[in-house]
């Protein structure tokens, strides 16, 4: 009877009912897309472009031929890496600000191996390649984790300042030991072939890689939930006090978030030299870190959903990027799209909460009428 | 490049850090980490280059740059503190648009330009008589309007958190927001008034860049000043007095690789003098172990329901 009389009540139960979190959370998210893309909208007006014009161009030219559909995927790929670096961290309630730097480092140890061994075959030197910059980023950012544990240093203050000595450490690097062989510019000589990742679609940038960052991505969510391991990472992040009472070792636990982590921004790296570059050059994909932040949280942290938000991302960038070449649009505006669709979802997580916590509130209620 | 000219340079460009890191450790002392600094920093550096050179007057500058610094502080106070959403999350999504939105807005203002703009920005103010003192004179009586302003405001900003009420109603908004509340104070009121205050003071450290240093706008023109006047804060130990020498080192580091790089000593590359402060904040950060760490810090206020 209290049953029927509370669905009776009010839209509010019927939309408590029909919807679920899962359901909540997408349509959230594509909610805050659209207000983040109507905002970047508003803003075009102030250079006389007419807004839903500049739309409809950007997803006509991200899919015009299959070089730039190709493209979209090319530049998904470090994104989704750099993404899970931070998300993966967060689900632990740790955060990794330094995936940039943890990116140069993996950069640094992929184009060292690929110079240096390129007279393997192919499958040699990009297993070896993969491996050192896995290897090389992840104990890069092991430290931060055993700051963490050991020293109680604030990771987040940590690992934003390790960006900057990776970047230090890649400058000298490319003015020195690395430099190309003319000794002109910052940057590294192109390595062999047999250390190029081989294209899926041949002409364009869009190589298999893409298909080991999604990997990557499938992994982590394996990881995360269905495994001991993974379950101790959401344990230490919902209640750090109650997972170490329970014989957690919180310790061992941020040591080995860091660890990983470093390590896919680390293949982020690898990506971009093996895949795309083909060398390393000074500052070369500077906001790497900041946009797979933001991937991240348009993702809610989830491994799934960041591989969604990365495509969306690179889509804008591809589409983008051809309407700023064809009108007068600046790149920047790209930036604002991604920018402002990040800030509603952190705005739409408050309705998400809100929801949780009344769907939750409501389940008490019934329970307590029941008994 | 004299030891007299690298010291002063050094004071120079640690003005703005002083000024941002005293910024962020009134708004942590209320317990709300101010994470949109990098972005206010390009925000102010962007608005006060805007305001002194649509109006001739950098005054106008100071008075743009402070107005978005709040408008940043009022966005980011409502997602933190009344949405109660997480502040490193919104903090670096802030980061991201403004990064881009400065440059955005910088093209609809001046279109394109091949060259970047300039203004003069403030010059040397040579104190007289003080200036004249051998050695310290130099140092530290021949800088800008800013440099002086900003170094008296130091002791104002330590009696202002130390011996007033206001200061003590801000620390005991971090360490202890219930007693706050019981004392009939609004806790989200004083951190709301308190980001809102120090964005507009941050974004003033900013546009020290452009005003009161390069006279020009660019889109790398903070590079990561605004994360080191963040971590001063933590070396600083949340002390205005330990941001002020936190402030001095990090100065003192960029003076000395400009000092490196000009002269004919090779003995250290200079991206180990570039990267030497931020190794040093991360060794302080690890080796210290007593911090004055608000207590509620991060932590949004949910008031108990009676």
């Amino acid at each position: 009877m209290s049953h029927l009389k509370n669905r009776s009540n009010s839209v509010k139960d019927l939309f408590l009912d029909k919807f679920n979190n899962k359901l909540v959370l997408i349509l959230s998210s594509v909610f805050s897309i659209f207000m983040g893309l109507t905002v970047s909208g508003l803003l075009m007006l102030f250079l006389n472009q007419n807004p839903v014009e500049a739309y409809k161009l950007i997803i006509e030219f991200a899919f015009i031929d299959s070089y730039n559909i190709a493209n979209i995927f090319a530049k998904s790929t470090p994104l989704i890496l750099t993404a899970l670096a931070f998300g993966f961290a967060f689900k632990a309630k740790l955060f990794n600000i330094g995936a940039q730097g943890q990116f140069y480092i993996g950069v640094l140890a992929a184009v060292f191996v690929s110079l240096k061994l390129g007279w393997m075959p192919p499958f040699f030197v990009l297993s070896l390649s993969l491996a050192a910059s896995f290897a090389a980023a992840g104990i890069w950012a092991s430290f931060i984790g055993y700051f963490k544990a050991y020293f109680n240093a604030n990771e987040f203050l940590v690992s934003m300042m390790s960006t900057y000595v990776a970047v230090a450490i890649m400058d000298y690097l490319l003015r020195g030991p690395l430099q190309e062989s003319k000794g002109e510019y910052p940057q590294t000589d192109l390595i062999p072939n047999t250390a190029k990742i081989p294209t899926f679609i041949n002409g364009t940038q869009f190589h298999y890689g893409f298909f080991a960052a999604v990997g990557a991505a499938l992994i982590i969510y394996y990881i995360l939930w269905h495994t001991r391991l993974g379950f101790h990472i959401r344990a230490v992040g919902q209640n750090r006090n109650a997972a170490e009472f329970s014989g957690i070792n919180e310790k061992k636990i941020f040591i080995i978030v860091f660890l990983i982590c470093g390590g896919l921004a680390g293949i982020a790296g690898f990506m971009q030299v093996n895949g795309i570059n083909h060398m390393a050059v000074q500052g070369f994909e500077a906001d790497i870190g900041a946009a797979g932040i933001g991937v991240a949280i348009l993702g809610n942290a989830n491994p799934i959903g960041i591989v969604f938000a990365a495509l969306l991302f690179s889509t804008l960038e591809v589409g983008g990027l051809m309407l700023t070449q064809t009108s007068s649009l600046p790149s920047s505006i790209i930036g604002i799209m991604q920018g402002s669709v990040v800030i509603f979802v952190v705005i739409s997580y408050f309705i998400n909460n809100k929801f949780n916590i009344l769907k939750r509130k409501r389940k008490l209620i019934n329970n307590g009428e029941e008994i | 490049m004299s030891i007299i000219l690298l010291l002063s340079r050094a004071l120079q460009m640690s003005t703005p850090l002083i000024l941002g890191s005293t910024a962020e450790v009134y708004s942590e002392k209320t317990g709300v980490m101010n994470i949109a600094i990098e972005g206010i920093f390009l925000l102010g550096a962007w608005g006060g280059f805007v305001g002194a050179y649509k109006s001739g007057s950098i005054a106008f500058g100071f008075i743009t740059a402070l107005l978005g610094g709040a408008l940043i502080g009022v966005l980011y106070g409502f997602i933190t503190i009344k949405l109660k959403q997480h502040q490193i999350v919104t903090g670096v999504a802030l980061n991201i648009l403004l990064a881009s939105l400065t440059v955005f807005m910088y093209r609809v203002i001046f279109g394109v330009q091949l060259t970047p703009l300039r203004i003069q920005p403030l010059e040397r103010i040579s104190i007289p008589i003080l200036a004249n003192i051998p050695f310290f004179g130099e140092i530290l009586f021949n800088q800008n309007i800013m440099t002086y302003i900003v170094l008296l405001m130091v002791p104002i900003a330590y009696w202002i958190l130390f011996r007033t009420r206001v200061g003590l109603i801000i620390r005991s908004t971090g360490a202890n927001p219930e007693a706050v509340d019981a004392a009939g104070i609004n806790v989200e009121k004083v951190r709301y008034t308190t980001i809102i205050i120090t964005s507009s003071i941050t974004a003033v450290a900013g546009s020290f860049y452009t005003l009161g240093f390069l006279g020009m706008f660019t889109s790398d023109i903070i590079g990561g000043r605004g994360w080191i006047a963040f971590a001063i804060c933590f070396l600083g130990n949340w002390h205005p007095i330990g941001a002020l020498l936190g402030a001095l080192a990090f100065g003192l580091a960029d003076g000395l690789s400009v000092f490196f790089q000009t002269s004919s000593l090779n003995l250290i590359p200079n991206e180990f003098i570039i990267a030497l402060p931020y190794i040093l904040t991360i060794i302080a950060t690890v080796v210290r172990k007593k911090f004055n760490v608000p207590e509620y810090l991060g932590t949004p206020y949910i008031k108990e329901e009676v």
